[in-house]
């Protein structure tokens, strides 16, 4: 037995692998269905009142599966991970590891099983999602779907790197997620500002669309100022944690 | 390699203006068991953080000359989800990767849970866990092992065994045993560490604890009938510093052993009571640690 494979064990006898793939598996589902029939359910409840649906389209059904996996997926991710990272939460199971192992020896595995874990979960989501697109409605641009799905799993990796750095500050497992998943917010709310949108990492989530439409890359900076966020978010919670009384 | 595993001096720990640790100073030999004996709150669960590196001292210095360190909480959770066995061999592998594996198993049936160990750890007892903790605690060969309670939540059996495993290991490990049942103590430490609110007041060995208390030896004189004549004989004696009929016992105090020894036979052949036996009064280990403590 080892720290990795105990990460995998957690992953799968705690289910929450399942949790992870039933959110993006689920919304790379219903994505190009909601899509392609869109304008059938309207009608069925509108109740005779004419709504204006815009046509199905590859990048309708793909950007109706980002934009509700990423909302209930992120929070997912942010509590698995959460699950994982805040090893301190219970003082009892903490002294069996740390009078053991480092506490890079414990977090490394923790935090690239949970990166691995969310975005192969997202990938088979989006993965989805594409076939979906191509069976019911057409084909998604592919090179674009590509390289925004890449885009978007630097950007999960900064949620669990996130998820780790809120673990080094509280102990609680909730608290940790909801830390993680309130700071998203604030980054998206600055987002708002012009000046401050372009070198954000929730630019990256707006990538998706854009690159899926045939946009143009443009997100060194974002993409940059992501890893080096994950990278030193990851070191930060390293430090707390070494630095933290059992 | 020096002979002491652990030296700590005036090791202070303050949480808020609560203090915890008091200025405590001690030593522990390589290959004994020492006994950190006192009441809750004491401060032994802080020292033994302190000393497994858990924790940080506000003030003083300690060393701990031992590469493989294990510790045993009062209280030892695991992942619900883990089986008894990985538990282990976790722990084993962490230890001493590489290492023969077989370990496992002897470890498992020494502990009592060898027909337990495909058994995920979040059905099991608090005495289960206990075992399961000692099993992971053991099973990486420390040199030094830090037990906080470790027989607190065991049956009788489970803590003879806990004893045994605990005496099997003096020599090839160095073992600080916390607690506060006395006759755990008795049973296996050769040194022990009294702390009372967060200071050492006594270090040393059982004997010497009870040699040295502040008690005055005392005889217990059984006699056939009333003990009255005997205790007014005795009385008159200037070197008697208390007696005290009890039914057909008499207990008789002197300053010191040595008068006891040479005057009390020589007084109680000179008067005429039908003396049916005479011992010197034990004092046993509980009595002095509340003597000290209090």
């Amino acid at each position: 037995m080892s720290f990795w494979r105990l990460e995998l064990l957690r992953l799968f006898r705690t289910h929450r692998i399942w949790i992870l793939l039933g959110v993006f598996v689920s919304f790379g589902a219903l994505g190009p269905l909601t899509a392609r029939f869109l304008p059938e359910i309207v009608a069925a409840v509108g109740g005779g009142v004419e709504i204006a649906v815009p046509p199905a389209s590859p990048e309708l059904a793909m950007a109706g599966y980002l934009g509700n996996a990423l909302q209930i997926g992120i929070l997912a991710i942010a509590f698995v991970a959460a699950a994982a990272l805040a090893f301190d939460s219970k003082p009892e199971m903490a002294v069996f590891l740390r009078t053991r192992a480092s506490v890079p020896q414990i977090l490394t595995p923790r935090y690239v099983v949970n990166m691995l874990a969310s975005i192969f979960s997202f990938v088979v989501g989006t993965a989805i999602a594409y076939i979906g697109s191509v069976m019911l409605i057409g084909t998604p641009l592919l090179g674009g779907t590509l390289i925004a799905t890449l885009l978007l799993s630097v950007y999960l990796v900064f949620v669990v790197a996130l998820t780790g750095l809120a673990a080094s500050l509280v102990r609680s497992i909730p608290g940790a997620a909801l830390i993680t998943v309130g700071t998203l917010i604030v980054i998206g709310v600055v987002g708002l500002i012009p000046q401050a949108e372009a070198w954000l990492p929730s630019s990256l989530v707006g990538s998706f669309d854009a690159l899926i439409a045939g946009g143009e890359f443009d997100y060194w900076g974002p993409l940059v100022v992501t890893v080096v966020l994950s990278l030193g978010s990851i070191g930060a919670s390293i430090a707390l944690i070494e630095r933290r009384e059992t | 390699m020096t002979h002491d595993v652990v030296e700590a001096s005036g090791i202070t720990k303050r949480y808020g203006t609560t203090i915890a640790l008091d200025d405590v100073s001690l030593s522990v030999r390589r290959g004994s068991v020492y006994g950190l004996v006192g009441p809750n709150g004491a401060g032994k669960t802080t020292l033994l953080g302190i000393l497994a590196g858990l924790r940080r001292p506000t003030k003083g210095e300690f060393t701990v000359d031992a590469r493989r360190v294990a510790v045993l909480p009062d209280a030892p959770q695991f992942d619900p989800w883990m089986k008894a066995r990985e538990v282990v061999d976790l722990s084993f592998n962490l230890a001493l990767p590489g290492g023969d594996s077989a370990a496992v198993d002897l470890v498992l049936a020494r502990t009592g849970l060898l027909d337990v160990a495909h058994r995920r750890v979040g059905g099991f007892s608090r005495g289960m866990l206990q075992r399961l903790g000692l099993a992971a605690a053991v099973v990486g060969d420390p040199e030094l092992l830090l037990l906080d309670e470790p027989a607190a939540a065991l049956d009788p059996a489970g803590r003879r065994e806990v004893l045994d495993m605990v005496n099997d290991l003096r020599g090839d490990s160095t073992v600080i045993f916390s607690s506060h049942i006395l006759d755990d103590v008795e049973a296996v430490c050769d040194e022990i560490g009294i702390l009372s609110k967060g200071q050492i007041i006594y270090e040393g060995t059982l004997d010497d604890l009870v040699r040295g208390s502040s008690h005055l030896p005392s005889y217990r004189v059984v006699v056939r009938g009333s003990g009255d004549s005997l205790v007014t004989v005795l009385g008159s004696c200037d070197w008697v510093t208390d007696v005290i009929a009890d039914g057909r016992s008499v207990i008789v105090t002197a300053a010191t052993s040595a008068v006891i020894e040479q005057e009390l036979v020589p007084c109680l052949a000179a008067c005429d009571a039908a003396i049916v036996s005479v011992a010197p009064v034990e004092r046993s280990l509980e009595d002095v640690f509340l003597e000290v403590t209090q």
